[in-house]
């Protein structure tokens, strides 16, 4: 994202509008895990920030090359991405204002800041108009207030910085007020999630115009710095051996430009945030240099925090995990093949050891597309099909996919990681197609599910009241208890479950844990539950740091 | 009638308090902007009284529940995602205010209203 180019503040015409879209969706993937960690559920489970964050991705899409100048043709053409594009239900919302917003736009070259008040207020009318019993507290609240501070501040000014500015703390404000218009929110104790992805995006048009940085969030300041994701990362260049981050407390005020360009003597890929007088910079540096970039934050302040990162370890490491594929079943033509859905790389490879045809991954927050199963079993030389869904998010899905083959195809209703297992072992690939699925059906009961994971914030539901950062246990996706440690947590869940007419449990263990801690917990278990047989498996799921069968 | 064993007497929800329960959080639901008559004889009557169940057909088997949705959708809307969320939507108030689980929650898109042409 270059930042250079300087936004007219008084009209916008095609090209400007495209780099508002982008900044909006920059700046919505910059804090989207901030969105979607908002559910009002404690497991990560909806996904607004996602939903909305690939709604904005598909509306510049469609502008992405585009080279008109001409604002209504390009915002036309925006409403049109996001409409197609539209996931989840706050992605539909958000192409109906879109869809709005370009409506005022229509036959205009350029927009100056009444039409952008009025666009706002249009986008909000359309938003309104696609339901019948509107909820407020929602992000049609948020563009209701939204509408109103723009047109408030549009008979006083037509500069769009003055206007984006007075129309973003009305937002703010707005936002903050949703708990007190939707009692579910006050109960979770967040706002709205919706409605701050709206913000998000108004906001990136905000900081485009003020030329700030928009990779890096200024919340993230006061979150722990390993949650920067390299996993989109292909290849390390020449010298981007490390990757350093310190966050820093400039004396006097910081020279910026100077700052750059004695970085960029140490490496490449810079980036430098702010936030409240901090200053995060982000830089790529060879071996060597590993350490001058911390000298030198030294010797202009205060460093906070520094976070060091072995890139081309980290690159290793994955063409590792890419060498560990999977060994799928072959289907002859006529077989039954089974489509699983699998969290991680170890449930995966269970699964394919049971006789999988194919694997799509997906789990909780990731829920794979009607699109993605489709092609799962699409080019298999058999017209027999099973699906594991796996997760009732994803059941969905799977039923479209069924919907969109000529293939004969059973979406099999297992809700759980066990009860796909448990489904699978009776897969007979050479049997009547209609007996198996019956048999599979069958076995789905025969397995009860817990799942231990962290509470993503306090909440109370179904009389347990759990407080953020605590373990939970779920048996058969019901919140059972909660509890201060994993360990006591999945005791906890043992001890409530009938295990008299029960003999194995089988834990599979996932990405958050440290195998250690398995360990541990389970010579606990052992030893409380003596007459059960233990399975320990990975799993590698994220999330939850046990999913445990019981048979 | 449907009947939820309790240890001390059982209760009873009726057909049409379910099928309130669905028209109401269906009409809750964004993009749905008005629920149909699922068939003539249906939508005299129902303009006769303004039936809060009109475009909802509940059905009992005895274990779980089965609702038909007869919607009219915003046009201009991504249908598949608002009869997505519609059903979820209604499986969820039913299920979480009843007690009994949803089955199925079929959509019919009965029509698309059209209030700004593009």
């Amino acid at each position: 994202m270059t930042n250079e180019v300087i936004i007219d503040q008084k009209f916008i015409d095609g090209q400007g509008f495209k780099r508002f879209i982008e900044s909006g969706l920059t700046w919505l993937r910059t804090n989207q895990q901030l969105v979607n960690a908002l559910n009002v559920f404690p497991v990560p489970d909806g996904d607004t920030g996602t939903n909305m964050l690939l709604t904005m991705q598909a509306a510049y899409n469609e502008i992405q090359n585009s080279a008109e100048n001409n604002i209504g043709v390009v915002a036309q053409a925006v409403a049109q991405g996001a409409l197609m594009g539209a996931r989840g239900n706050s992605g539909v919302i958000l192409s109906q204002i879109w869809r709005g917003f370009a409506r005022a736009l229509d036959n205009e070259q350029k927009m100056d800041a009444k039409l952008l008040a009025l666009a706002l207020d249009k986008a909000k009318s359309t938003a309104y108009k696609g339901v019948v019993r509107p909820v407020e507290g929602t992000i049609l609240t948020v563009a209701k207030d939204v509408a109103a501070a723009a047109l408030e501040i549009s008979e006083k000014t037509d500069n769009i910085e003055e206007m984006l500015d007075f129309v973003l703390h009305a937002a703010d404000r707005s936002v903050e007020n949703t708990p007190e218009l939707l009692p579910i929110l006050k109960q979770a104790g967040v706002v709205d999630s919706g409605g701050k992805g709206y913000y998000f995006i108004l906001e990136g048009f905000l900081k485009l115009i003020r030329g700030e940085n928009l990779e890096s969030s200024t919340t993230a300041i006061i979150q722990p710095i390993t949650t920067m994701d390299h996993n989109n990362l292909e290849e390390i260049e020449e010298g981007q051996d490390y990757e350093v981050i310190v966050d820093f407390r400039p004396n006097g005020p910081l020279n910026l430009e100077k700052f750059y360009e004695d970085l960029s003597e140490m490496g490449t890929s810079i980036q430098v945030g702010e936030g409240d007088g901090m200053y995060r910079m982000h830089i790529h540096v060879p071996t060597d240099n590993r350490y001058l970039p911390i000298d030198y934050s030294m010797s202009i302040g205060t460093i906070t925090k520094v976070f060091i990162e072995n890139l081309m370890d980290q690159m290793n490491q994955k063409e590792n995990q890419a060498d560990k594929k999977l060994e799928l079943t072959p289907i002859e033509p006529g077989q039954i093949a089974v489509v699983a859905i699998s969290p991680g790389f170890g449930l995966s490879k269970i699964f394919a050891s049971l006789g999988a045809a194919t694997i799509v991954e997906g789990g909780q927050t990731m829920n794979p597309s009607t699109e993605e199963i489709l092609r799962a079993f699409e080019n298999l030389p058999t017209d027999k099909v099973v699906i594991l869904p796996n997760n009732k998010n994803i059941f969905l899905a799977a039923q479209a996919a069924k919907e969109a083959t000529v293939k004969q195809v059973e979406v099999l209703p297992t809700k759980t990681i066990p009860q796909g297992l448990s489904a699978m072992l009776r897969l007979d690939p050479f049997g009547d197609f209609d007996s198996v699925v019956e048999e599979m059906k069958e076995a789905i009961n025969e397995v009860d599910t817990g799942e231990i994971t962290v509470a993503t914030r306090s909440v109370e539901i179904n009389n347990v009241s759990v407080n953020q950062g605590e373990a939970i246990a779920l048996l058969n996706s019901q919140l059972i208890c909660s509890s201060k440690t994993i360990e006591s947590a999945t005791i906890e869940l043992l001890s409530k479950i009938e295990l008299d007419d029960r003999e194995r449990l089988t834990f599979f263990y996932g990405n958050s844990i440290s195998k250690n801690e398995v360990n541990q917990i389970t010579d606990t278990v052992r030893k409380q539950f003596p007459d059960m047989e233990l399975e320990i498996h990975e799993g590698g799921q994220p999330h939850y740091q046990f999913i445990i069968s019981i048979e | 009638m449907k009947e939820i064993k309790q240890l001390m007497g059982n209760i009873y929800v009726s057909h049409r308090a379910i099928s309130t329960i669905a028209y109401q959080s269906a009409v809750e639901s964004y993009g749905v902007v008005g629920l149909a008559a699922k068939n003539i004889v249906e939508g005299i009557t129902q303009v006769l009284d303004k039936d809060p169940m009109m475009g909802v057909d509940v059905k009992y088997n005895g274990q779980s529940i089965e609702i038909d949705l007869y919607i009219i959708v915003e046009y201009g809307t991504r249908i598949k995602m608002v009869a997505e969320s519609v059903s979820n939507n209604v499986r969820y108030r039913v299920e979480k205010t009843i007690g009994i689980p949803v089955n199925n929650v079929n959509v019919h898109i009965r029509g698309l209203r059209v209030s700004d042409p593009d």
